[in-house]
């Protein structure tokens, strides 16, 4: 159990390192002396809290707290700062998670992607929104009143979108006459849909009052795509994002997002599952 | 659970920096060439071996390569009874000069055949890294045009037989000639 944490708390460091470098960005309209203060207080109780484990454990004096339940709204940052640098790219996506019970979270994601693709041979765009939805485990031992989350979580998705056939390209091996030129088809191909599944592991650090910012990454495995045409294939799909052999997939996300507190509960002694 | 998030992290770090897997297989069957095998007009079930042919489409000044180990004039000559030309991607037609005893000093020798392939084409998706290829089909009453150069002499060829009028692959032979 020590070593497990040690391991734990050596993560959550190395991810609140990120989240503070990340940190400037936000608050710009803050004083710059508020941005450093905000800056330095992830790490710094932590570092009490490494203590407080020591002496909790010998001691076994386990302090009263209660866990707030609500709702937490928010954005994925990734996706809306990325059209600002990549013109192939314009995309949104609203993340919520409800918390059901202490480690439970039900959670959704819902978005919305325009992405053109650029490849040696091919130029396509993929219009189209996408919904996933499931839980997040928090596998995290919060202390006193942090309300940080280490998650693993399962969501299906699914997505609806439209495919162009912008260019292509002519794979001669034996270019005798010459390489050929890019051929313009605008071919479209509408309705397609998709459905996958979605392992999640996330962290989730709150910044101040009730913000947090949190990443996931995501590893996806495509149930079934309604494929364009016989011969052709969905090589983007929103929110799965770029399909490889073996339906195989991957993405993530770096979110900013509000907590609603609705009610508190009181967590239950310890105790009572040592005696379990 | 907490070494299985370990793992899955590790995992997903692993899996980032590979993305790029975009090169087409030499393997993966693309745009075909057209397979013409040579066979003895006296025996027609017997395969017949070309002396020094030289094929260059019309326009171009290079002839095919059929021996890419060679630097010089031979790399352009095949003796064998079996060669795989290359048709145009971006036109329905393609005319070849089949020079036969090429390079030989006695011009009586050398004969040109020139054999113009009409056809229709289709572009065909093969995968994310190969892009498309183009198949071809032979059109239905005149799928080859044939003349000696110059017209007067005559022809080395003297019987080209279509047998596979869908280009669809290099596995099968599309075209017969007698001599």
């Amino acid at each position: 159990m020590k070593h497990t944490l040690k391991y734990f708390f050596s993560i959550g460091l190395l991810m609140s390192l990120s989240f503070v470098q990340a940190q400037d960005t936000i608050p710009k309209t803050n004083t710059p002396e508020k941005n450093k203060t905000e800056g330095v207080i992830p790490e710094a109780p932590k570092k009490a809290v490494t203590k407080t484990a020591t002496t909790a454990k010998t001691d076994t004096v386990v302090p009263v707290k209660k866990d707030r339940y609500g709702l937490r709204v928010g954005v994925d940052l990734y996706k809306l700062t990325r059209g600002l640098w990549d013109s192939n790219y314009k995309g949104i996506e609203l993340v919520g998670d409800y918390r059901l019970t202490k480690n439970y979270y039900a959670a959704a994601e819902l978005g919305s992607e325009d992405k053109t693709t650029e490849d040696d041979r091919l130029n396509t765009t993929t219009k189209g929104t996408y919904i996933k939805v499931g839980f997040d485990y928090n596998a995290y031992e919060n202390w006193l009143d942090m309300e940080n989350i280490i998650s693993l979580g399962l969501r299906a998705g699914f997505s609806t979108f439209n495919q162009e056939l912008n260019s292509y390209r002519i794979y001669n091996p034996h270019p005798y006459w010459g390489e050929m030129p890019w051929i313009t088809s605008g071919e479209t191909f509408n309705g397609l849909t998709a459905g996958w599944i979605e392992v999640v592991a996330g962290v989730k650090v709150k910044v101040f009052n009730n913000v947090f910012v949190g990443f996931s990454v995501r590893l996806n495995t495509l149930v079934y795509d309604k494929k364009p045409s016989e011969d052709f294939e969905n090589l983007y799909i929103p929110g799965f994002n770029r399909t490889y052999a073996g339906n195989f997939g991957a993405g993530f996300n770096y979110t900013v997002t509000y907590f609603v507190p609705l009610y508190k509960k009181t967590v239950k002694p310890k105790e009572e599952k040592k005696k379990k | 659970m907490k070494k299985i998030i370990v793992l899955l992290l590790t995992a997903i770090m692993s899996l980032s920096s590979c993305e790029k897997d975009d090169i087409c297989d030499a393997n993966t069957p693309t745009t075909p060439r057209l397979i013409i095998e040579f066979y003895d007009i006296s025996n027609p079930s017997v395969l017949k071996n070309v002396t020094n042919l030289k094929v260059i489409g019309e326009g171009m000044t290079e002839g095919i390569i059929f021996n890419p180990n060679s630097t010089d004039e031979s790399q352009y000559l095949t003796n064998g009874n079996k060669i795989a030309i290359p048709l145009k991607t971006d036109g329905d037609t393609t005319s070849y000069n089949f020079i036969l005893n090429s390079g030989n000093p006695n011009p009586i020798l050398t004969d040109t055949d020139k054999v113009t392939f009409n056809y229709s084409r289709a572009d065909v998706f093969v995968s994310r890294a190969c892009g498309f290829k183009t198949l071809f089909k032979f059109n239905g009453n005149n799928a080859i045009e044939h003349t000696a150069v110059p017209a007067t002499r005559p022809k080395w060829m003297q019987y080209i037989s279509v047998e596979k009028s869908n280009i669809d692959n290099e596995n099968e032979t599309h075209i017969k000639v007698f001599f």
